[in-house]
C-alpha cells in the first residue's frame, strides 16, 4: 500500500507547478509519517491540516511566518481577555462589551497559569484587555501575575484609574508594566458620541494620570469614516498630552461587534494574534466574541495552542498563494 | 545593449518557466544576457539548434548525441548540472524476488520508460546485451508515457514501476531521479529493492554549434557557473541542480555507442 502511495504522490506532484499542491485523506498516522518522510527527501512542503487532510507542495516554500518581522509573528504578543464586562457601551466595541455583557472572567487562577507558561511558549510580550480591565476588583494581582513574567500592556478606558486601583500599582516596575488608553479624538463631543456622555473627560485625565505616575503610556483611537478628518488635529492634541509619535495607534473601526460599518476582518485577512478569553483561544482580539475566530477551546497547555494558530496560518497563507497563483494564470 | 544569447529548452513540465525566468533573471545585467524559447520536444529543439534558430541547447544525453551524430565536431557542450556527470539507472524489482545479477531477467518480464529515454530504456538494454542478455531473452514490456521528452517527466518509470507492483511485470528500469524520488528502499521498506546499478555516465548538457563565437560561449558559461545555490536556492531545487560544471563528455560514450547498437534513430 505505501510504495503505490509514494508512487501516486510522487506522479501527482511532479506534474505540479512550484508552490501548486495536492490534497491527500489521511487514511492513519502512518500516512502522514510516510507523507512527511516523501516531502523531506524530495524538497517538497507538507501542510498538516486538523481535518484530517494533508497537503502537499511543490517545492519547498518559504515559511509566511519567517517572513514577517519578529514581533508580529503569532505567539510573540500574547492578548489576554480577563473579562468581557465594561462600564462604557462603545457603539463600535468589536467584542460586545457593556455593562450589561456577561463578564466571562477568566479566574485570577487560569490567568496565573497562562503568564507562567507563556514565557516558555516563546511569548515574550503580554497584552491585557477587556471589556475594562480595571473592573476588576482583583486587577492589580492580575497585573502582577503578568508583569513578574514578561513586559505586559494593558488596555483601558482610563476612567477608573484614579483612586485606589492606580494607589495599588504604585510598586510596579514602570520598565515591565505600560498602559494604552483608548482616546478617539482631541474633540470631546466625537469622542463621547461613541463612547458615552464624559468619558473624554475622563480618559484624558486618565492619560495624564498615568503618565503623572511614571508609566509609559500609548494612546490608541478608533476612528470612523467620517473622524477621518481629525486625525492631523488629533496628532496635535497627543503632542500637547506629550505621547510619543511611536505611542500612538490609530486604527479604522472594525466591522465586528457592535459596529455596522467599518473594516471588514476575517481570519484570512489577519495575521493572527494569539487571544486567550474564558471561552477559549481565539485568532485575534479583534474578534474575540466571534465563533469564526475561535481556534480552539483548550487554552492550556498553552504552547500547542500557539502551536496550533501558528500551523492554520501557515496553511491558510499557502492555500491562499496557491489560489493567487490559479487565478494569475487566466 | 547586452548580448542576448537564445537558449532553447523543452518544457516536460509547468516549472520549466520559473526555470528559465530565473536564469534569465541571473544573467540579466551580465556580459552576455540570455533569454529563452520553450519546445514540446528535443527532436524539435535539436533541429533548430542545427537550423541556427537558437544558440544554445539544453539537451538530454540522447538529444546530444543526436545533435553530434548529424553534425560531427561542429557540436559541442558547454556546460552540465553536477547531477548530470555520475547519473545511473537501476533495475528494481519487489522485494525478495531473487533477482541478484542482469543475467536473472532471461526469461523474465522487464517493464522499460519510454522508448526514447536513456536511463528507462536505451542504457538498460545496453547493459543488459554487455551482460550476455539480447531483447529476445526477456520479455520486454514499454510505457511509451513521455515520448519526445526523454523520460524527462518520469511518468513512464513510474508507470514501469507501477507494472512490477501490479505484478505486470518483474522488474523495472529506472533513473536515479526516479528512483530517489520514491525514496528508493527506505520510505516503503519491503516493497522494492534495486538489484542492479548502472555504471555512471552523462546526462544533460548545453549544447552550442560552432556558429556561435567561442568568446560569446565562454562568457555565458563564466556567467552560469557563478550561479549560487545559496542564492537560486528555489530554481536550482526545480531544475535539480546544486552547481553548474563544466562538461565531463567521457560519460556520453556508453550512450553513443548504444545508440548505434540498437539502431536509435
Amino acid at each position: 500500500m505505501s510504495a503505490s502511495l509514494v508512487l501516486d504522490i510522487a506522479e501527482r506532484v511532479s506534474g505540479l507547478p512550484a508552490g501548486g499542491s495536492i490534497t491527500i485523506e489521511l487514511a492513519s498516522a502512518e500516512v502522514a509519517d510516510l507523507v512527511a518522510a516523501w516531502c523531506e527527501r524530495t524538497a517538497n512542503t507538507l501542510v498538516e491540516h486538523d481535518s484530517g487532510s494533508i497537503e502537499v507542495y511543490r517545492g519547498r516554500l518559504a515559511d509566511p511566518i519567517e517572513a514577517l518581522p519578529v514581533e508580529r509573528r503569532p505567539g510573540h504578543r500574547l492578548w489576554i481577555y480577563t473579562n468581557f464586562h465594561c462600564n462604557l457601551a462603545c457603539d463600535y466595541c468589536c467584542v460586545r462589551s457593556s455593562p450589561r455583557a456577561d463578564p466571562r472572567m477568566l479566574s485570577l487562577d487560569h490567568i496565573r497559569r497562562v503568564a507562567a507558561e507563556a514565557e516558555a511558549a516563546g511569548v515574550r510580550e503580554l497584552w491585557i484587555t477587556g471589556g475594562e480591565p480595571f473592573i476588576r476588583p482583583d486587577i492589580a494581582e492580575v497585573l502582577d501575575a503578568c508583569a513578574r513574567r514578561l513586559p505586559t500592556t494593558v488596555l483601558t478606558n482610563g476612567m477608573l484609574l484614579p483612586g485606589p486601583r492606580l494607589a495599588a500599582l504604585s510598586e510596579f516596575s514602570r520598565d515591565t508594566l505600560a498602559f494604552q488608553v483608548s482616546l478617539d479624538s482631541p474633540d470631546r463631543e466625537l469622542h463621547d458620541r461613541h463612547r458615552g456622555v464624559g468619558s473624554w473627560d475622563r480618559a484624558v485625565a486618565g492619560i495624564r494620570t498615568l503618565r503623572g505616575a511614571g508609566f509609559r503610556v500609548r494612546v490608541a483611537a478608533t476612528l470612523g469614516y467620517e473622524d477621518q478628518a481629525t486625525e492631523a488635529s488629533f496628532h496635535r492634541f497627543l503632542d500637547g498630552l506629550g505621547i510619543p509619535a511611536a505611542e500612538r495607534l490609530v486604527r479604522r473601526i472594525a466591522k465586528r461587534g457592535f459596529a455596522e460599518d467599518g473594516v471588514v476582518l476575517t481570519p484570512q485577512s489577519l495575521v493572527p494574534e494569539v487571544t486567550v478569553t474564558a471561552d477559549g483561544v481565539y485568532w485575534h482580539p479583534v474578534g474575540a466574541d466571534d465563533e469564526d475566530m475561535l481556534v480552539t477551546t483548550l487554552v492550556l497547555p498553552l504552547e500547542e495552542a500557539i502551536a496550533l494558530v501558528r500551523e492554520r496560518f501557515v496553511a491558510t497563507r499557502r492555500r491562499q498563494d496557491a489560489l493567487a497563483r490559479i487565478f494569475a494564470c487566466g | 545593449m547586452a548580448d542576448t544569447v537564445l537558449v532553447g529548452a523543452v518544457a516536460y513540465n509547468p516549472n520549466v518557466v520559473p526555470v528559465w525566468e530565473g536564469i534569465r533573471d541571473h544573467f540579466r545585467g551580465s556580459e552576455v544576457e540570455c533569454d529563452f524559447v520553450l519546445y514540446s520536444n528535443y527532436e524539435r529543439q535539436v533541429d533548430d539548434l542545427i537550423a541556427g534558430q537558437i544558440d544554445i541547447a539544453w539537451n538530454t544525453n540522447l538529444a546530444y548525441v543526436r545533435t553530434v551524430r548529424r553534425v560531427g565536431d561542429r557540436a559541442r557542450a558547454l556546460a552540465m548540472r553536477d547531477t548530470d556527470v555520475g547519473f545511473r539507472s537501476f533495475l528494481v524489482s519487489r522485494a525478495g524476488s531473487g533477482f541478484h545479477t542482469l543475467r536473472d531477467l532471461r526469461g523474465r518480464r522487464l517493464a522499460l520508460g519510454s522508448r526514447d529515454s536513456a536511463q528507462a530504456a536505451i542504457l538498460p538494454l545496453f547493459f543488459l546485451r554487455r551482460a550476455g542478455l539480447a531483447e529476445e531473452d526477456i520479455a520486454i514490456l514499454r510505457f511509451d508515457s513521455d515520448v519526445g521528452k526523454h523520460g524527462d517527466t518520469g511518468r513512464s518509470e513510474l508507470d514501469a514501476i507501477r507494472a512490477v507492483l501490479d505484478d505486470q511485470a518483474d522488474a523495472a528500469a529506472i533513473g536515479v531521479t526516479t528512483w530517489d524520488a520514491i525514496g528508493r528502499e527506505e520510505l516503503a521498506p519491503g516493497a522494492l529493492e534495486a538489484f542492479w546499478e548502472s555504471p555512471p555516465y552523462a546526462h544533460c548538457n548545453f549544447t552550442v554549434l560552432d556558429a556561435l563565437d567561442e568568446e560569446r560561449g565562454e562568457a555565458w558559461v563564466r556567467r552560469l557557473l557563478e550561479m549560487r545555490y545559496e542564492q537560486n536556492s528555489e530554481v536550482m531545487d526545480l531544475e535539480g541542480v546544486r552547481e553548474w560544471v563544466r562538461p565531463q563528455l567521457e560519460g556520453y560514450a556508453p550512450l553513443f555507442a548504444a545508440v548505434e547498437e540498437q539502431g536509435v534513430a
